[in-house]
């Protein structure tokens, strides 16, 4: 693979794994996006800071791409936040704010950047597998379930030049899954078959095989990374 | 017949647009399960399989994902979560009736109920 990549969240967990892993794969230039101040990635990826959900976010990104002077082969939105509670308790601010992250930067990156991408590049959306359900993520699974959806329907609008598939990481051990309190966590561990949380290495194996002409007749699916857990 | 029925509103691919539309139907949610009351949100098949842009196949798909983790909190209270989808060639009473018998049932939580036929072959939502 020669050219551009974007992956956003990138300083830390599954993003950062992403990042790094495209980044050890190939002739390519990886541009790693987040809002974090302390985005200390590889020094072969480009960093942009910058916060996605801001009126100008997908732009600055988009000139990141341009002036990278390599085609845009490759996108991955990724970054994601939490604000769990109950339905019936849930305030307006958190499910603004997680849906604003996960769903509407996602969204707006997508539309800014589909234009630039090249024949046979590869789009992945990271979702989850809440969005199957998950009890106290009513903001969180809908945010994951509309990226489902955008999925579908890039993957449909973008054919036959671009294919468009979706990742829906289980339990993985990560900053995000770890401020789940220890003994619900290791409930959760008990429910998946492998007996363990997966790795965000996992994920970015599975993202860069969507990424790469390995997966070249796939488009508009989601795989789901769980461990086996949809099935318990 | 107690509890809300709520149809997911067509959306241009304009995010603001979006927003607040899931911003409405999580409101109305909300405010059924304060009430301990079910709800079930009606969406078009083609938008589950995105057939009809971004905005309305984020819309659908959605509000089937917050369906399901409704119903899991519904589930420990007594009231239910639902959704029922059609297709172009469903007539809207019999759309209806299938929500309503949704929202009477209590016992068929968390599930995507498909009115017509348009949905065979397809992907599972």
């Amino acid at each position: 693979m020669n050219g551009t990549i974007v992956v956003t969240g990138a300083a830390r967990g599954i993003g950062r794994a992403i990042a790094e892993k495209m980044e050890s794969t190939g002739p390519l230039t990886v541009i790693g996006v987040d809002v974090a101040p302390e985005l200390a990635l590889s020094e072969s990826i480009t960093p942009v800071q910058i916060d996605l959900t801001s009126a100008d976010g997908p732009s600055v990104v988009r000139e990141a791409v341009e002036a990278s002077g390599a085609p845009l082969v490759g996108l991955v939105n990724n970054a994601g936040i939490t604000r769990d509670s109950r339905l019936v308790n849930m305030a307006d601010d958190d499910f603004a704010a997680v849906l604003e992250v996960n769903l509407g930067a996602a969204f707006r990156l997508s539309t800014e950047l589909a234009p630039l991408m090249s024949d046979g590049g590869s789009v992945v959306n990271i979702a989850s597998r809440a969005y199957l359900g998950n009890f106290g993520q009513f903001n969180y699974s809908m945010s994951k379930g509309g990226v489902v959806g955008m999925t579908r329907a890039m993957a449909l609008s973008l054919a036959p030049h671009v294919r468009v598939n979706a990742v829906a990481p289980g339990l993985i051990s990560s900053e995000m899954s770890m401020a789940i309190p220890e003994e619900i966590r290791g409930q959760m561990v008990e429910s998946i078959p492998l007996d363990r949380m997966g790795t965000p290495d996992e994920i970015a194996n599975t993202v860069w095989w969507l990424l790469t002409p390995l997966s070249s007749y796939i488009t508009g699916e989601v795989i789901v990374v769980g461990g086996g857990r949809s099935l318990t | 017949m107690s509890g809300h029925i709520h149809w997911a509103s067509e959306v241009r691919d304009d995010w603001p647009a979006v927003l607040a539309e899931l911003t409405r139907a999580f409101q109305v949610s909300r405010q059924a399960a304060q009430g301990k009351e079910s709800f079930v949100y009606v969406v078009r098949q083609d938008d589950l399989l995105g057939r009809s842009g971004s905005g309305n196949a984020i819309m659908a798909c959605g509000l089937l994902s917050a369906a399901r983790t409704a119903a899991l909190e519904g589930a420990r209270q007594g009231w239910t979560a639902n959704v029922v989808a059609y297709d172009q060639e469903s007539n809207r009473s019999a759309v209806e009736e299938w929500a309503r018998r949704l929202l009477e049932a209590g016992d068929v939580n968390g599930e995507l109920i498909r009115v017509g036929s348009g949905h065979i072959g397809k992907t599972l939502a």
